[in-house]
């Protein structure tokens, strides 16, 4: 049985007096569909930050293909393999959408100064390769994201294409994990089913594993080989959907407990 | 179409290992051996100091002397310091032009002071001459620290952070110059009343007369200024605008006035350090608002900037480092004219603390969320 | 008009009173009456009636009355304009009065600019009574042309605004056009006169006319559909060929001029251009760090003072010490084309020192440390405990002129060719990160630091690299100004000089390379042509930094070079909004009838 592709052990965050994190302990294995579900304030964006090395964990460690990815920088963890989006949208506004795309490449490629000045053929080569991967990329989402739309900037896409965008661009780090942190949250009917389809051939076609953090329970049901549910910075159930939708405290934590049974 | 590792070599698998030099802690190294070269330089340089023997030896009076001298610089700097404090916690910007708005009261009070010194005014009635003077001072500091806001800073208060802080630079030099076009850039000695005038001996220490009154002076602002944040309405309503302006809006607070009323508490102490600070040192210039503005600043963040009692202790560290630090450290090593890299210890304290304690003194020691 | 208006035109008027006194007050009036601009009117002038002149516009443009955009009509427009004229020159009557009662003297103990020549200005040569009053209708016209100018429909205002503008510009210039036009043996007594040294009337009406004419013909087109070949034609095949011929046409003449230039303006214009080109370096330099990378250093002068000194002590500088001339302890006699390389490296070694501490930092703290740095680099260059190394405040002198062979660069023809190279480097060098993976790297980064290492982005890294070519930048016009005096002093290397170089980027527009050269020119050579303006350049910079960050933050010549294309589009899909004023017919680009 090969080992978990990433692994919390124990991992806790404060903030000042709240406990963000209290204890969490989490496995991903390489190939599944994951969902994280919890009432907010559960942690769930923290345990986001903790993994992408945007907050160093007070506690515990987190371990991603073996390496513990405690105190790197989150520039070094895109490198080696995890990429990420949002709860929300943080696009690059000024910026064309095929850059922002490009921005993705960027762990990906050298580019060395006195090169780049030159223009070297290698620097060349790379720009070429770099604006090929993020039309890839984008192109996942069809036809929303190409065409002439590569050139507008940022800000002038629709929320739900902004959203699409981030992902495209999280896909452009080429990563081995996709931590996708509420991709449908704002999103209609229509548009959150697509996207839906859309994260199951993230993982079918690209073999891209994926962490999705949902509170639409369709997707969740749609999408996942398993689900983990979280309160107050704590696992408190994990299984397919059925088991952990069924289980006694998901349903407290979300519902609270019957009057009668309160002492 | 990206492929993964798995994939059976359609496609280029991306190199997921970290470079050599990334997989050094670097940033942990180069703060260690900044730690370490600190303490050499700065222990070494105190211990050779002390350890003079001699003809150099510098006795305890020596020291005690620059005490003093710096105990009333940094009372100087902590009222200034207020002001900038004051404005941070309340706009998340630096008011660049803080300086000179100390600069503008003293040299207008100084016309007043000239006039009343050539009348022998000031040797009369020399408490109600520098009363007067005090009043004209806070009153142009605080004109112009209205006019900064109203015209510069009201109009940006929504734009990026980079905007507001050119257009104060902006503001600073503009007002250097038009005081030097306006009254001629040499510097113009201030008269000081002759019972302020000369030493107090105490044993083999003496200090300025003017030392003492600063000193007082400057506490009893960073107690009444303390007390009017705590415990007035107004006061009140300037921590919640620090703590979340739109909230505070929504709750009924006037934003603009709250905002006029903090110039207003900048402009009228720096109105007051300007008259003590002219006196002290005899002299007011068009330039003199920008070495005491940034040692101020520095100060502000010494202290903890946004805290009140953080910008007076900021104040006070900060003048006795820069009165005595350049003898302490430099002596020892035959560095002569230690007093000419005055500036370079302020600065370097400034990066310091903004390094290892970007909180300052009375700060939470953590780094400020970005 | 209604009592509102007019409280409103009478606090316009009150502020362009305020405007005038001031400017009498520090001085620039009297300055600039040496200047004469059209025939025998002079500069001064122009800060006269100007503050009353912009009252009156911006109190008769469009605004914003119970919930509607209104234009003022004409005869409020006029009317406000009359009564902000009467209020302002009213002020300054009342000044000048004040003036002759408590007597000059007295005055000028306080005031230093106040002397008997600017009361005769703003009496107009005459006995001051009644010579106050012939200045009231003056005052009063300029007003009412203020007032008057929104209501002229925008397809004539714009002209007019612009060619006047250029009768401005040229008059200002006449330390400089007249010469070159005489270089090139072209007539220009007619244009210029030979006894004011300005603009003669003739020359003026011309040249006003001219503008107007272009702008006029230009104003519903675009010169790229005229270069195309016709309105709408850029859709047309063949047409970005032709475009990019242009283009390249363009360049090349530019070229040209430039490699011409000595020749053309003479070697006093060619020495001055030869100053601009080493502000526009550290300008260039610094549109690196802040317009690139977006960290605001203030103290960049430490990269012009480190290439500077370091420059002096490789090739052979001395120091200056009372005994006569001695040796830096460390230094060298390289020729100045070999010592270059290491100039650069050290500076760009010190970028990283320098970018090390402050990574952390954000824009106001940033700009504080950095300003910090700039002030002990002055201060170690200059201190008694270095005197050793660079000279202390004696300073150093005998800096090598830069010769290979015996062609020394240091001559005023030379020189310019010398900045010129180093300048077309440096925005070469600017050019191409700007558009590669650093540059994109760099936007990221000063758009949303925390996303941009999120994405991969080291942001340490790329900080540093942007303080390292800046550093390296600066580092070449500190060398050049090594060589073009031969000396060096510590007075040259104050905070004004990073002043200087950040109002430099923000009036041409931060990461705009030709912004960059705009503001260079306009911000250091308009000075170095109108030595009576030298006197008031920091205020003039202050001043330029306040506007520029208040009405139009991102400078003159922005960088729209993605967005480009773009932004007409997206201004053309929302110009059917825009109110239609009268005799204007929208024009529908991009769609064939």
């Amino acid at each position: 049985m090969s080992p978990a592709l990433l692994e919390l052990q124990g991992v806790t965050k404060r903030f000042g007096g709240l406990a963000a994190l209290g204890g969490l302990d989490l496995q991903v294995d390489d190939g599944e569909i994951v969902s994280v579900i919890g009432p907010n304030g559960a942690g769930k964006s923290t345990m986001f930050n903790v993994i992408t090395g945007l907050y160093a964990p007070d506690g515990g460690n987190v371990v991603f293909r073996g390496l513990s990815l405690v105190g790197r920088p989150p520039n070094q963890i895109v490198k080696l393999g995890i990429a990420r989006t949002f709860q929300t949208v943080h696009l690059f506004p000024n910026m064309t959408v095929l850059e922002n795309a490009m921005v993705g490449q960027h762990s990906r490629t050298k580019g060395r100064v006195l090169a780049t000045i030159v223009r070297t053929p290698g620097v060349r080569e790379e720009e070429r390769v770099i604006r090929q991967r993020a039309t890839e990329a984008l192109d996942f989402f069809g036809a929303r994201l190409s065409g002439y739309r590569q050139d507008q900037p940022a800000f002038v896409l629709s929320y739900a294409n902004r959203r699409r965008l981030e992902i495209a661009r999280a896909l452009a780090t080429q990563p081995q994990l996709l931590l996708l942190d509420e991709p449908t949250a704002g999103m209609n009917p229509t548009e959150t089913l697509e996207l839906r389809d859309h994260i199951k051939r993230i993982r079918d076609q690209l073999g891209v594993t994926v962490l999705v953090i949902e509170h639409d329970m369709r997707v969740v049901k749609g999408v996942s080989d398993r689900v983990i549910a979280c309160d107050y910075g704590r696992k408190i159930s994990e299984g397919t959907y059925d088991e952990v939708a069924s289980d006694e405290r998901v349903i407290e934590a979300y519902l609270g407990r019957r009057h009668e049974e309160i002492g | 179409m990206t492929t993964s590792e798995t994939a059976d070599g359609t496609g280029v698998v991306p190199s997921r290992e970290l470079g050599r030099l990334e997989q050094l802690p670097i940033r942990r190294i180069v703060l260690t051996i900044l730690t370490i070269g600190l303490v050499v330089i700065v222990g070494g340089g105190i211990l050779k100091t002390l350890t003079l023997s001699g003809a150099e030896h510098l006795g305890w009076a020596f020291w005690a002397n620059l005490v003093v001298i710096g105990l009333a610089l940094g009372a100087v700097y902590a009222l200034i310091a207020l002001g900038y404090t004051l404005v941070y916690g309340i706009l998340r910007m630096i008011n660049f032009a803080h300086g000179e708005v100390f600069m503008t009261g003293a040299f207008v009070s100084f016309f007043f002071a000239q006039a009343y010194a050539a009348s022998g005014f000031l040797n009369r009635s020399p408490w109600l001459s520098i009363a007067i003077l005090l009043v004209v001072s806070m009153a142009v500091s605080t004109g112009v620290a209205l006019l900064l806001e109203r015209i510069c800073y009201r109009p940006l208060r929504n734009a990026p952070r980079l905007v507001p802080l050119i257009t104060a630079i902006g503001a600073s030099l503009f007002l250097q110059n038009t005081f030097q076009g306006f009254f001629g850039a040499e510097p113009r000695g201030y008269p000081r009343p002759d019972v302020l005038s000369g030493t107090i001996s105490i044993g083999p220490v003496s200090f300025d007369k003017m030392d003492p009154v600063v000193f007082a002076t400057a506490l009893i602002g960073m107690f009444v200024l303390n007390r009017f944040v705590q415990r007035t309405k107004t006061g009140r309503a300037m921590r919640a605008v620090s703590e979340d302006r739109e909230i505070a809006s929504l709750m009924g607070i006037d934003v603009d006035r709250t905002v006029v009323v903090t110039f207003v508490l900048g402009g009228l102490l720096a109105g007051i350090a300007a008259v003590l600070y002219a006196m002290t040192f005899g002299q007011v210039s068009a330039t003199m608002g920008f070495l005491p503005g940034i040692a101020a600043f520095t100060a502000a963040v010494l202290g903890g900037i946004g805290s009140i009692p953080g910008a007076a202790l900021g104040g006070l560290v900060l003048g006795v480092s820069e009165s005595v630090g350049p003898y302490l450290l430099l002596s020892g090593v035959h560095v002569p004219s230690p007093f000419e890299l005055r500036a370079v210890i302020t600065f370097s304290i400034l990066v310091l603390v903004l390094i290892f304690r970007p909180g300052g003194i009375l700060g939470t020691g953590e780094a400020e969320k970005v | 008009m209604n009592r509102a208006a007019f409280v409103r035109a009478v606090k316009g008027g009150l502020l362009g009173g305020v405007g005038v006194i001031y400017f009498a007050l520090v001085g620039m009036i009297e300055r600039l009456d040496t200047l004469s601009i059209v025939g025998s009117v002079e500069l001064s002038w122009l800060l006269i009636l100007g503050p009353p002149f912009i009252a009156a516009y911006v109190l008769a443009r469009p605004r914003v009355e119970a919930g509607e955009m209104r234009s003022a009509s004409a005869s409020r427009a006029l009317w406000s304009g009359g009564i902000v004229g009467l209020v302002s020159w009213g002020l300054v009557a009342i000044g000048v009065g004040l003036v002759q009662w408590i007597g000059i003297d007295t005055v000028r103990s306080v005031f230093r600019s106040v002397s008997p020549t600017l009361i005769q200005i703003l009496t107009l040569h005459h006995p001051v009574w009644p010579g106050i009053l012939y200045l009231a209708p003056i005052v009063v016209l300029g007003a009412l042309a203020g007032g008057a100018l929104p209501l002229l429909p925008r397809r004539v205002r714009r002209p007019i605004i612009t060619a006047s503008g250029v009768v401005l510009l040229l008059g200002l210039l006449q330390q400089l056009v007249p010469p070159a036009l005489d270089q090139l043996h072209i007539q220009r007594n007619w244009l210029y006169s030979n006894v004011t040294l300005g603009l003669s009337w003739i020359g003026a009406i011309v040249a006003f006319a001219v503008t107007f004419a272009i702008t006029w013909f230009l104003q519903d087109r675009s010169l790229r559909d005229l270069v195309a070949g016709g309105p709408g034609a850029r859709d047309r095949p063949g047409a970005e060929a032709r475009v990019r011929t242009v283009l390249l046409v363009g360049w090349l003449a530019l070229g040209a001029v430039l490699l011409a230039m000595p020749y053309l303006v003479g070697p006093v214009v060619a020495r001055d251009l030869g100053f601009v080109g080493i502000y526009l370096l550290l300008g260039l330099g610094l549109n690196i760090v802040v317009g690139y990378a977006g960290l605001l250093d203030l103290g960049y002068v430490a990269f012009f003072s480190v290439g500077a000194y370091t420059t002096a002590v490789l090739t052979g500088g001395q120091l200056n010490t009372y005994k006569g001339l001695a040796a830096p302890i460390l230094g060298a006699h390289l020729n100045f084309f070999l010592a270059i390389p290491i100039v650069v490296l050290v500076a760009a070694l010190i970028g990283v020192a320098i970018g090390a501490p402050v990574l952390r930092l954000r824009g106001d703290y940033l700009a504080i440390v950095t300003l910090g740095f700039g002030e002990i680099a002055r201060v170690i260059f200059g201190s008694t405990w270095a005197k050793n190394l660079f000279g202390g405040s004696a300073g150093m002198t005998h800096i090598t002129d830069a010769a290979i062979g015996g062609y020394s660069f240091r001559t005023e023809l030379h020189f310019y060719y010398l900045a010129l190279g180093f300048c077309a480097l440096a925005a070469f060098v600017s050019w191409r990160l700007q558009g590669s993976r650093i540059g994109r790297a760099w936007n990221a980064m000063r758009e949303d630091e925390q996303v941009a290492e999120a994405m991969g982005i080291s942001t340490i890294r790329y900080k540093l690299l942007a303080f390292a070519m800046g550093g390296a930048v600066g580092s070449l016009g500190g060398a050049l100004f090594a060589v073009s005096i031969g000396s060096l002093t510590i007075a040259s290397f104050t905070i004004f000089v990073s002043i200087t170089a950040l109002a430099i980027i923000i009036l041409g527009g931060m990461g705009s390379i030709p912004g960059v050269v705009v503001g260079a020119l306009i911000l250091i050579g308009l000075p170095g042509v109108l030595t009576p303006l030298q006197d008031y350049q920091l205020l003039i910079y202050g001043a330029v930094l306040i506007v520029i960050m208040i009405l139009r933050p991102q400078g003159l010549v922005p960088n729209v070079r993605r967005s480009r294309e773009l932004h007409e589009e997206e201004v053309q899909q929302d110009a059917w909004m825009r109110p239609v004023e009268e005799g204007e017919v929208p024009v529908a680009r991009g769609i064939e009838a």
